[in-house]
């Protein structure tokens, strides 16, 4: 009798869609043990950086954007995601266009190159740049002669996060052109709709989330690389210093509060940029009927 | 004529999609190409849209030459089998933005807009996305956006093809009304032969890239030409007719006067006969039949499909006919493989005689269909039963006769023949021998008995790329024409006519000599169907196929004899060349 019981309870429980205490409690625990994480590892820094940043008070935290120093970083990188992100989703669309729409040789290689700035460290891609164009570098000379500045300078930082940079919207729309198609623009061309026409009102709708996620991790990126421009800055204050070096710089001076407020705002970014991607994932599934 | 295809071709990576396919399309003609995938169809519809480019040929729209000419300015509307709508936009945006490309004002555009909304039977759907919409109402917006810029040329490619029964034949008489009522020249592809039948005025069989047949829908289902087409249409039991000098073992005799030439004379003709299973008819007995008899058989497979039963009757040896898709590996004289005959039997039928597995039954033919194609089955001839089995199992030869559903069988017969009267029956079809030293002689042997065509393979042959046809006499007969149209059906490789003449000749007979390969091509399209390209050469004659034939391998030689059973011994170099190619005399 009692062994009847036992195993009628564990087929019922076995049952999928039942609520029994056991399956409660497994949910529960793996719920709790990934919120928990999740806390520990990513809003406690994030916490912590709006509490140091807010720690002296609202004014403080204002005050610190008023330093000279720390606006002209802010500038110089706006100034260089304003170049590099541009030129980056430019290469990005013709990149993914050439490889999801076209068959020819050296694909594979194309593909592999698009992914070396993922695989090399970023101080890696800052030296690259300082062995080419440094003092004592293969056109050292010839840029000393002609009086250029490449190398702690504003041409080597824009350099070093074009490189690092570059992947990020031709990996967004690669999958994204080759599971699209070419159908759509076909079907234009047949219509009468010239490349650009084409281009412009069929293919960039098409792939507009996808192009606008790309651009924003393009650009957080951009704004927040640290390696590849620290090696090719040369850390000059209010010259050559972006967000990062000088989030750096203020914090080995114990500036705490104007390092978490510089922060805060690369922060606010990744922040945008979540936003931006839930907001393109709900786009999407809402496009594609649901 | 409004869409005009001349020899347009297409490959990928050096395989021929389209092959020479010429066609014309009259103006307000519902034209259907069909074809089993992989045939170059959709090739084919996307190079006459301009989507493709075609490597060679000509397309021409309504007289005006568009083979360069890009997708954008050939004014054809195209509908995708996958809809292809801008899925961003709405419907109305969707049917408007060929005008909008054009600058068209907007009073115009909403007027257009409404009037294709009401053509296709979606009115008031304008501000829907195309994700809001069935399968079948989405195609029927990608036909209504293909349509708005007015084209002259309608192309659709496999519209149905993602769509479910029902639908499907909804969608099939909206796009057969909507076409009637515009009066314009449309081309459809599909793989569907019920499809085709129900929409086409007239269809095109393509098959390995070749247009096979053209024509109105009865005319293909109860004549075709080829087996592909009597095949593929429908369902049919090919079978192999002998046709003897007593008279024809399947039916009653063709008019024996049709065998007048002494050569003829000598051996069995075998002719390749369609029977639909529809055109059976099924008898107790042999006297009960009121048609032709074609032989006893038992019931082996009885299918119950609604409105028809389907029957498949297993031959036996006491009826005269050969199917020609059994192979056999045995001489001529060894016992018949079974045959099995296809038959479709309606409900009255099935009523007046009733019929359980196992039983027996007689079989009568209301109407055969004898396929005007001189390649009926293949016989390898060889010394021994080693050499016939190695020639029997050429890949190609064996891809060939598969492709042709046809037989192949063995026959072993000394080289020379003891003098007198031949003990053995000379083979009927088209005779198979080894290239080499002995070919020849083998050859001469053959043809001395009035075998044509005989096919020498050498033993390594390759399937070819590419026939070479050349006619050794002075005339093209039309017995190796009908042959070489025949064999290039079943072969994907692009052909050329090869005209050679005296380097030391007059311009006038040069020019004579273009004309009459250009004669040539005319008559292979006008009796056939057939288009081939036509190249002329100045040169000794065996020099210069021997020239062409080794500049590059995987190529074949289609020899046109001067008369029925003569080679001249000049062209037997040709045969015994290592390695070889393929060389079909006929």
């Amino acid at each position: 009798m009692v062994g009847i019981t036992a195993s009628s309870a564990a087929e019922i429980s076995a049952r999928p869609g039942r609520r029994t205490l056991t399956s409660v409690v497994i949910r529960w625990t793996f719920i709790g043990l990934s919120l928990g994480f999740l806390a520990a590892v990513l809003l406690a820094p994030l916490a912590a950086v709006f509490t140091t940043a807010l720690g002296e008070g609202v004014a403080a935290y204002f005050r610190s954007f008023a330093d000279a120093d720390t606006g002209a970083a802010i500038r110089l990188t706006l100034f260089t995601a304003a170049i590099v992100v541009p030129l980056n989703t430019i290469f990005g669309i013709c990149a993914a266009w050439a490889i999801a729409k076209f068959e020819f040789r050296g694909k594979t290689f194309l593909m592999t190159l698009i992914d070396l700035p993922f695989a090399v460290s970023p101080i890696v891609s800052g030296l690259v740049y300082v062995l080419l164009f440094g003092a004592q570098g293969w056109f050292g000379s010839w840029l000393l002669e002609h009086n250029i500045e490449v190398i702690f300078a504003l041409p080597g930082i824009i350099l070093a996060t074009l490189f690092v940079t570059f992947p990020y919207v031709a990996r967004e729309l690669i999958p994204l052109m080759e599971q699209l198609g070419n159908d759509e623009e076909e079907a234009a061309m047949t219509l009468g709709a010239s490349g650009l026409i084409t281009f412009l009102r069929v293919t960039l709708p098409k792939i507009r989330w996808g192009l606008i996620y790309g651009v924003i991790l393009c650009n957080a990126r951009a704004m927040g690389e640290f390696g590849a421009v620290s090696v090719v800055s040369g850390h000059i204050r209010g010259l050559t210093t972006t967000m990062p070096l000088h989030i750096e710089i203020l914090y080995n001076e114990y500036a705490f509060v104007g390092a978490f407020a510089v922060a805060s705002l690369l922060t606010l970014l990744a922040v945008i940029t979540l936003i931006v991607k839930s907001l393109m994932e709900w786009q999407a599934s809402r496009a594609s009927g649901n | 004529m409004s869409i005009t295809l001349d020899q347009v071709t297409k490959q990928y990576q050096g395989n021929p999609v389209v092959n020479d396919v010429s066609l014309a399309v009259a103006e307000g003609e519902f034209f259907v190409l069909l074809g089993p995938s992989g045939s170059g169809k959709s090739t084919l519809l996307r190079a006459i849209a301009g989507l493709t480019a075609a490597d060679h040929g000509r397309i021409t729209l309504f007289g005006r030459d568009v083979t360069q000419v890009s997708a954008r300015e050939r004014e054809v509307g195209f509908v995708f089998q996958n809809y292809a709508l801008f899925r961003h936009m709405t419907v109305g945006e969707n049917i408007e933005f060929a005008l909008r490309v054009r600058r068209v004002k907007p009073a115009e555009r909403a007027r257009r807009r409404k009037e294709l909304l009401d053509l296709i039977g979606l009115p008031g759907m304008d501000d829907r996305l195309p994700t809001q919409l069935s399968g079948g109402q989405q195609q029927r917006v990608a036909v209504a956006r293909a349509l708005a810029h007015k084209p002259k040329v309608l192309l659709l490619d496999e519209p149905f093809g993602a769509l479910d029964a029902k639908i499907r034949e909804e969608l099939r008489r909206t796009i057969r009304s909507v076409q009637r009522e515009l009066g314009i020249t449309t081309i459809l592809v599909t793989h569907d032969q019920e499809e085709a039948f129900a929409l086409g005025d007239r269809l095109g069989v393509m098959n390995l890239g070749r247009l096979l047949e053209t024509g109105r829908p009865t005319e293909l289902y109860t004549r075709p030409a080829t087996r592909f087409v009597a095949t593929f249409l429908g369902a049919a039991n090919l079978l192999l007719r002998r046709e003897a000098r007593s008279g024809s073992d399947l039916a009653p005799a063709r008019a024996e006067g049709e065998t007048d030439s002494p050569l003829r004379d000598r051996r069995d003709q075998e002719v390749v006969a369609m029977l639909r299973p529809e055109e059976a008819e099924l008898a107790p007995d042999r006297d009960a039949l009121l048609t032709a008899f074609l032989g006893y058989g038992h019931v082996e497979e009885l299918q119950f499909t609604g409105a028809l039963e389907r029957l498949r009757i297993r031959m036996g040896t006491e009826g005269a006919a050969r199917s020609s898709d059994s192979r056999s590996n045995e001489g001529e004289t060894s016992a018949m493989p079974p045959v099995w005959i296809d038959v479709t039997r309606t409900q009255p039928e099935q009523r007046a005689f009733p019929l359980a597995l196992g039983q027996r039954v007689a079989v009568g033919t209301r109407r055969i269909h004898v396929l005007p194609t001189p390649l009926s089955s293949f016989t390898a001839c060889a010394e021994s039963r080693d050499s016939a089995a190695i020639l029997m199992g050429n890949p190609w030869l064996v891809d060939l006769t598969i492709r042709m559903q046809t037989r192949l069988s063995a026959q072993v017969e000394p080289l020379v023949a003891d003098d007198g009267a031949d003990p053995v029956v000379a083979p009927a079809g088209v005779a198979v021998v080894t290239a080499g030293p002995d070919c020849p002689a083998r050859v001469r042997r053959l043809l001395a008995r009035g075998v044509t065509p005989v096919l020498c393979l050498p033993e390594d042959a390759a399937p070819p790329s590419r026939v070479i046809v050349h006619f050794a006499g002075q005339v093209a007969r039309r017995s190796t024409l009908a042959v070489t149209a025949s064999l290039l059906r079943h072969v994907p490789a692009e052909a050329v006519f090869l005209g050679i003449l005296p380097s030391d000749s007059s311009e006038r007979t040069r020019t004579a000599g273009l004309r009459q390969l250009l004669d040539v091509r005319s008559e292979a399209q006008a009796g056939h169907g057939l288009d081939v390209r036509t190249e002329l050469r100045l040169g000794e004659r065996i020099e210069e196929l021997l020239r062409e034939l080794e500049a590059q391998p995987g190529q074949m030689l289609i020899l046109g004899l001067p008369e029925p059973g003569s080679l001249p011994e000049s062209f037997e170099a040709l045969l015994t060349q290592s390695p070889g190619w393929p060389v079909l005399l006929a």
